[in-house]
């Protein structure tokens, strides 16, 4: 039977989903780009080797090849026993312990899995009742923080190395000579201790006159301020979305960049599940000025200039608030946002038809007078112990950050001590920090890096002591999280550099007993009413105590005085023009506020939304782009695409950076990411991007006005992205509906299919066909749209499971990236009219779409493999034997996914900025490489240090992969593995060896585990009580690329949109069920735009 | 043409496709034989720090394979003891002995012993012990005779066609779960063809109430 080879359809179903300005623009860089497998030039060798030079290396490497023959035997090996067994530890078998990784006021509990004495992998706690066990990125990567070869290792006194002894020595003395604590000054970065509460306040008794400072260059707090001042007294809201039909964020990223990030994501997403076309789903409106995760996830979507969001702010207050609470400030603030009121209206209309039910909420850039009248919003509608409760919180007092450096240039402050952070990069520029630190006799500094903060020379203090800060997986503390429950947090190996603890250092300050961060934490869970060591036990166990959630604030009492004056300070600010640009400081997904720099993980994660990577950029729209003459005809050489750099000035302060034309951004608006652009930091994040902050003073720390940009014409700034990666080109790989048309027909995903599957085979055989039979289990996976967000969480979780590489800055630009599954984000613009489309380029919606190995039953890649490399497995799992591959990227080319990735170089052996250079002529810790390779083959040519280090993150359950050498997502098939080996060693005699969900058996993939919204669903789809097969059962499941027959096992339920039909920009989704319906939707206005596309 | 080439060149094919066979013939043996891990890796027995006698300890004196390898029945790894679990009989046992010297050394100082490494897999292939002897494979199944050696040397060539060989049949290879350890043990029987027909009997059996999966997919062994 012949199979007719398949035309590529190019059927235009839904709406016209696009990944970059080039593929809407249909440029011929473009399609060169993505007809390639591996774009731009990645497997090319293009360095400019000459054939001499090629030869002299080659001749070299057999002359060495003939060397190490001669040593072909097997090497001996040693095996060194323990002299004394250790309790309760049998080499080989991991263990689990529960510890929490604090954040600014909060905490995520966790779950920390250590291999042989090395903490390896961070998982959610699954048991903390208020969590389901998801974790954030940051999270994530933390764990590769605690190896990083550029942390401060030792304490150094006036840049020398010192002795810890010394240090705990000096700060007893510093204490002593401390009096009643004039001219003393601490510095802390926010945080949730308990146990620094405790000391804190001891040493507040000991030393009345010291000035403690909270600073936190993004600061996420004003939320609990503002609900402080509205209900007069501390408390904290804490926000029930999973309760909210109708939700309003106002510039608040909830899912990206607020406080608990992955616990709203829970709670989001908790409201869209759709079992059936009957559940209730949530609406969320968004209104912003940048585009954030959350105007992705978003029904409905107004775009402002940050100067505008307070006067819609005002307005929808208007329409929401009862007449006897506007006064006539609140109406002049609103004035200017009158044109919005097509889109203001009938969004407050649906809060206020919603209210008990409805949820304001504004974003941490806002000003406190924001988030006073959203509380006052959100009084009025009903929301409070609905959608929104108070619990108590401690009182924020101290000295403010201004202050302090007032206080240090007039000379107050002889002894300050900095607690973390890093405010010599990142304070407000206006307070020239480094230069008031150094007014102060003697710094004592704490610290994770050797940083902009620590001593320098040319800083003229008299004495600072760096102390190294010992990471959150080698110290002992406590924390409360969001709801404030209490958490331990232990140590799960020794510090590796002798790290200090914030405690340690607070409580030697004050020569207080007990000293040691240990007891110092047993004493404060002693106050918390924990007496007995059973107590204890069970704390460090279960890892929170239970019940120690805040008490609920009773009935809180709204007071509308503070809002009037608070709104009395604010004035409006005249609307942006090209010439006067709005700019937005914003906390970066990955590097926070610089905290995360030298990370690999964070730094080669891209952007949720830019897809960018190693780099921040000036993130402008496409229309103040065009205005400006910098709009992205992009330099293309040699494949690559190089950005144009401008100068961008504010008030008088200037930076330059390349220029990111980033759809949906607000136009004259210019999107800054912090922490980038460092001046000292560790070898990971030395040149990358610019540094935002030095346009950041105290009066604009998150939004300034009167920004002009100049072009430098110069178009040769790299910027490494991976958006218009593996592009699927137009294929109907996302489905998506509007709430109606679900409900109406709710398999409308399964009638997306292009109706025209030329095949009436399989192109491939399915080996299932006969081998299922002998597979106990039959596994796949269930990925809801619906429920994604796109947080990305997923793609550290495998990065940090599965030993997945970073490849740097020049690779990712060669589109050689290695995750494994990486989330595609698809703008998405409405088919219309060409006005239409024009506003769809400047306000797309957007769609992501977690895309991994499918494992398809009838793979297109295992027939192409020359040497077996890729096979299936009776269990229904593609796999990849990496000892068998010989990198021939014969499978990668007929993925249609485009899902396998090829270890280009020895990406775990190598320093990234060597990758071209031959072993021959590197020098490596001072010892020609050769010598070092012929003394340890085994030894790759980094330093040292980060080779003992980087080693030490790596799982062992999974074979770290070499050069030449293809690989993919494996569905976590080491943990698939140890599942099914510990069922047989419980089941010795018996036959019960079958993994079943119901006894809980069955493992959670790492991307599963890591996903706080729930999302992906990996389990046993031979079994019919499982929960993949009753997803994969629902009526929105669809596969992709189905046409192509290829059986993939990973399903997806399509996406669901719940807009309003009042809106103004309501649009029915176009979803043509036939191909006749299809035809002539086409033959109407999308002609001109589909002609001579898709025909054969 | 005579005068161009001489009369032996006529012969010369003939030689050059024989001697070619010979030589092919020799090099395929000599791979065969000489590059795989039955002789690689069979027999070697290097020296160890401790002349420790398995023949003493297991033979004669009746220890059990998992009073020191304690960790083969829940890790993948099975544990070379601690030399506390050395002295625990050796600080009443021959306390004095000179052979013994390094032992009480490492218990006094807590340095480990340095024992050389015998038997070991490449790090893609990711064998498990605990799953093998809990489910009816015997020590001896891989490891030989060890309880009749004096000194350890690798006895089974541990290669993959030796780990499909079993995974392929694996009737001809289970036991009774109590006999694991006992490394002489056979199912009874008369003659060796006797000895085939009963193991192939138990096993069939074993491999039917048990469950015990022929696991032959790559992803079985390689991650």
């Amino acid at each position: 039977m012949k199979t007719i080879p398949p035309p590529c359809p190019e059927p235009e179903v839904g709406p016209k989903y696009w990944r970059s300005l080039e593929q809407l623009a249909d440029t011929p860089e473009f399609h060169q780009w993505v007809e390639r497998e591996f774009p731009s030039g990645a497997s090319e060798f293009t360095d400019p080797v000459s054939r001499r030079n090629f030869v002299k290396v080659m001749s070299a490497s057999f002359l060495l090849a003939g060397l190490g023959a001669t040593g072909c035997r097997r090497p001996t090996e040693k095996i060194y026993p323990f002299a004394k067994m250790p309790l309760n530890y049998t080499y080989g078998v991991p263990q689990y312990f529960a510890t929490a990784m604090p954040s600014r006021r909060g905490a995520t509990p966790l779950i920390v899995k250590s291999s042989e004495g090395r903490p390896i992998k961070i998982e959610g706690n699954p048991d903390f009742p208020d969590g389901n066990g998801g974790t954030d990125h940051i999270t994530q990567a933390s764990v590769l923080s605690l190896y990083d070869p550029d942390r401060a290792m030792r304490v150094r006194r006036n840049g020398s190395g010192d002795s810890r002894a010394a240090i705990l020595d000096f700060l007893q003395s510093l204490g002593k000579s401390a009096g009643d604590g004039t001219g003393l000054a601490f510095l802390l970065e926010q945080s949730s201790s308990p146990s620094r509460d405790r000391l804190q306040q001891a040493l507040t008794e000991k030393f009345p006159k010291a000035q403690w400072c909270l600073y936190e260059p993004v600061d996420l707090d004003a939320g609990r301020q503002a609900a402080s001042l509205a209900y007069g007294s501390s408390v904290e809201p804490s926000y029930k979305l999973d309760q909210a039909q109708v939700i309003v964020s106002v510039d608040c990223d909830f899912i990206g960049s607020e406080q608990d990030a992955h616990g709203h994501i829970q709670r989001f997403t908790d409201g869209r599940t759709l079992n059936g076309k009957d559940d209730p789903m949530n609406r969320l409106y968004t209104v912003e000025s940048l585009f954030t995760l959350t105007g992705l996830n978003s029904d409905h979507r107004l775009r402002v200039p940050p100067s505008m969001i307070v006067a819609v702010l005002a307005r929808l207050a208007l329409n929401v608030l009862k007449s006897s609470d506007i006064d006539q400030k609140l109406r002049e603030l609103a004035a200017p946002a009158e044109s919005h009121d097509a889109w203001i209206v009938p969004c407050a209309k649906d809060l206020v038809a919603n209210a008990g039910k409805s949820l304001v909420l504004a974003g941490y850039r806002l000003p406190l007078a924001a988030h006073l009248l959203v509380t006052a919003m959100n009084d009025s509608l009903g929301a409070v112990n609905q959608t929104v409760e108070f619990h108590e919180a401690p009182k924020a007092t101290g000295t403010t950050f201004p202050d302090l450096a007032a206080a240090l240039n007039a000379g107050h402050v002889q002894t300050l001590i900095i607690l973390g952070g890093n405010p010599a990069y990142n304070a407000p520029v206006d307070l020239n920090w480094p230069q008031a630190q150094a007014k102060a006799k003697t710094v004592v500094r704490l610290g994770y890096y050797e940083d902009e903060t620590s001593w320098n020379a040319a800083s003229h203090v008299d004495t600072q002591w760096d102390l190294p800060m010992a990471h959150y997986l080698e110290s002992w503390g406590d924390v409360r999280t969001a709801d404030g429950t209490v958490a331990p947090i232990q140590p799960l190996i020794d510090p590796l550099f002798g790290g200090i603890t914030e405690l340690e250092v607070l409580a030697a300050f004050g020569a207080m007993t007990p000293a040691s961060p240990y007891e110092i934490v047993r004493e404060t869970f002693r106050t918390l009413g924990g007496k007995s060591d059973d107590d204890w036990g069970k704390f460090l166990h279960d890892g929170f105590l239970a019940g120690s959630a805040a008490a609920k604030a009773a009935s809180p009492q709204h007071n509308p005085a503070e809002l009037a004056s608070a709104i009395n300070g604010l004035k409006a600010s005249p609307a942006p023009t090209k010439d006067s640009l709005d700019v937005v400081f914003y906390r970066d997904a990955k590097m926070d506020d610089g905290r995360n720099n030298n990370n690999g993980w964070l730094q080669e994660l891209p952007d949720p939304i830019t897809k960018l990577t190693w780099d921040n950029a000036i993130l402008l729209s496409p229309v103040t782009a065009q205005a400006l003459g910098v709009f992205t005809n992009r330099n293309v050489q040699n494949q690559k695409f190089f950005n144009y750099r401008v100068e961008l000035t504010v008030n008088g302060r200037t930076i330059t950076g390349p220029i990111w034309v980033q759809p949906g951004l607000a136009d004259n608006t210019v999107g800054l990411a912090l922490g980038y652009g460092r001046e000292k930091t560790g070898r990971v994040g030395t040149g990358t991007g610019f540094n935002a902050y030095k346009l950041r003073t105290t009066d604009t720390l998150y939004f300034a006005s009167g920004a002009t940009v100049k072009d430098l014409h110069d178009n040769s700034y790299e910027l490494a992205t991976t958006q218009s990666h593996w592009s699927m080109e137009g294929r109907p790989v996302v489905r998506e509906a509007n709430l109606a048309q679900y409900r109406k027909n709710p398999a409308f995903a399964k009638s997306m299919r292009p109706e025209m599957p030329p095949l009436n085979l399989p192109l491939y055989p399915n080996p299932l066909d006969t081998t299922k039979k002998n597979g106990l289990h039959q596994w796949g996976m269930s990925i809801d749209l619906n429920r994604c967000v796109g947080c990305s969480a997923c793609m550290i979780a495998c990065q940090s499971e599965n030993n997945v590489p970073i490849v740097g800055k020049e690779m990712v630009g060669k589109s050689r990236e290695m995750h494994w599954i990486r989330i595609d984000r698809y703008y998405s613009t409405p088919l219309g009219t060409s006005d239409e489309k024009e506003k769809g380029m400047e306000e797309p919606q957007a769609v992501v779409q977690p895309m991994l190995c499918q494992h398809c039953e009838a793979a297109p890649c295992e027939n192409v493999c020359p040497v077996n490399a890729t096979s299936h497995d009776d269990e229904g799992l593609n796999v990849m034997t990496y000892n068998r591959c010989v990198g021939t990227r014969y499978c990668s080319n007929n993925c249609p996914y485009k899902v396998r990735r090829f270890n280009f170089f020895d990406y775990n052996r190598r320093p990234l900025n060597h990758l071209y250079k031959s072993p021959l002529v590197t020098v490596t810790d001072g010892e020609w490489e050769l010598l070092r390779w012929l003394k340890n083959p085994d030894k790759g040519n980094l330093p040292e240090d980060e080779w003992q280090l980087s080693r030490l993150v790596k799982n062992p359950d999974v074979t770290v992969r070499m050069r030449g050498v293809m690989e993919k997502c494996s569905l976590c098939l080491q943990r698939i593995e140890q599942a099914k080996i510990a069922a047989k060693v419980k089941a010795r005699d018996s036959g019960d060896i079958r993994l079943s969900e119901a006894k809980g058996t069955v493992p959670k993939t790492a991307c599963q585990q890591a996903c706080p919204a729930g999302a992906i669903v990996f389990g046993d789809i031979s079994d019919p009580k499982s929960t993949v097969t009753k997803l994969k059962a629902q009526e929105r499941t669809y596969q992709v690329l189905d046409f192509l027959l290829t059986k993939p096992r990973t399903t997806y339920l399509a996406r669901v949109r719940n807009p309003n039909q009042d809106m103004p920009d309501y649009k029915e989704l176009p979803m043509p069920y036939t191909t006749k319906e299809y035809d002539s939707a086409k033959s109407g206005s999308l002609e001109e735009e589909t002609s001579g596309k898709g025909e054969e | 043409m005579s005068d161009i080439f001489p009369k032996w060149t006529n012969r010369l094919p003939r030689n050059l496709i024989i001697g070619a066979l010979l030589v092919g013939t020799a090099v395929t043996g000599g791979v065969t034989y000489y590059f795989t891990p039955k002789y690689t890796r069979v027999g070697y027995e290097p020296i160890q720090p401790v002349a420790f006698p398995h023949s003493v300890h297991v033979t004669q004196l009746g220890l059990d394979c998992r009073y020191c390898h304690n960790g083969v029945e829940k890790s993948w790894y099975s544990n070379i003891p601690a030399t506390s679990v050395c002295m625990n009989c050796h600080n009443q046992v021959l306390k004095d002995d000179p052979r013994l010297a390094v032992v009480r050394e490492s218990s006094a100082t807590g340095q480990p012993i340095e024992w050389v490494q015998i038997h070991k897999m490449p790090d893609y292939v990711f064998f498990n012990h605990s799953v093998h002897v809990n489910r009816g494979i015997s020590c001896v199944e891989c490891h030989g005779h060890i309880n009749h050696m004096d000194e350890v040397f690798h006895a089974k060539p541990l290669s993959m066609t030796f780990c499909l060989n079993c995974h392929r049949d694996p009737a001809m290879h289970v036991r009774p779960l109590d006999k694991i350890t006992d490394l002489d043990w056979t199912v009874p029987h008369n003659t060796e063809s006797d000895w085939k027909s009963q193991q192939l009997a138990l096993g069939t059996k074993i491999v039917h109430d048990w469950h015990v999966q022929s696991l032959q997919n790559c992803s079985t062994c390689h991650r």
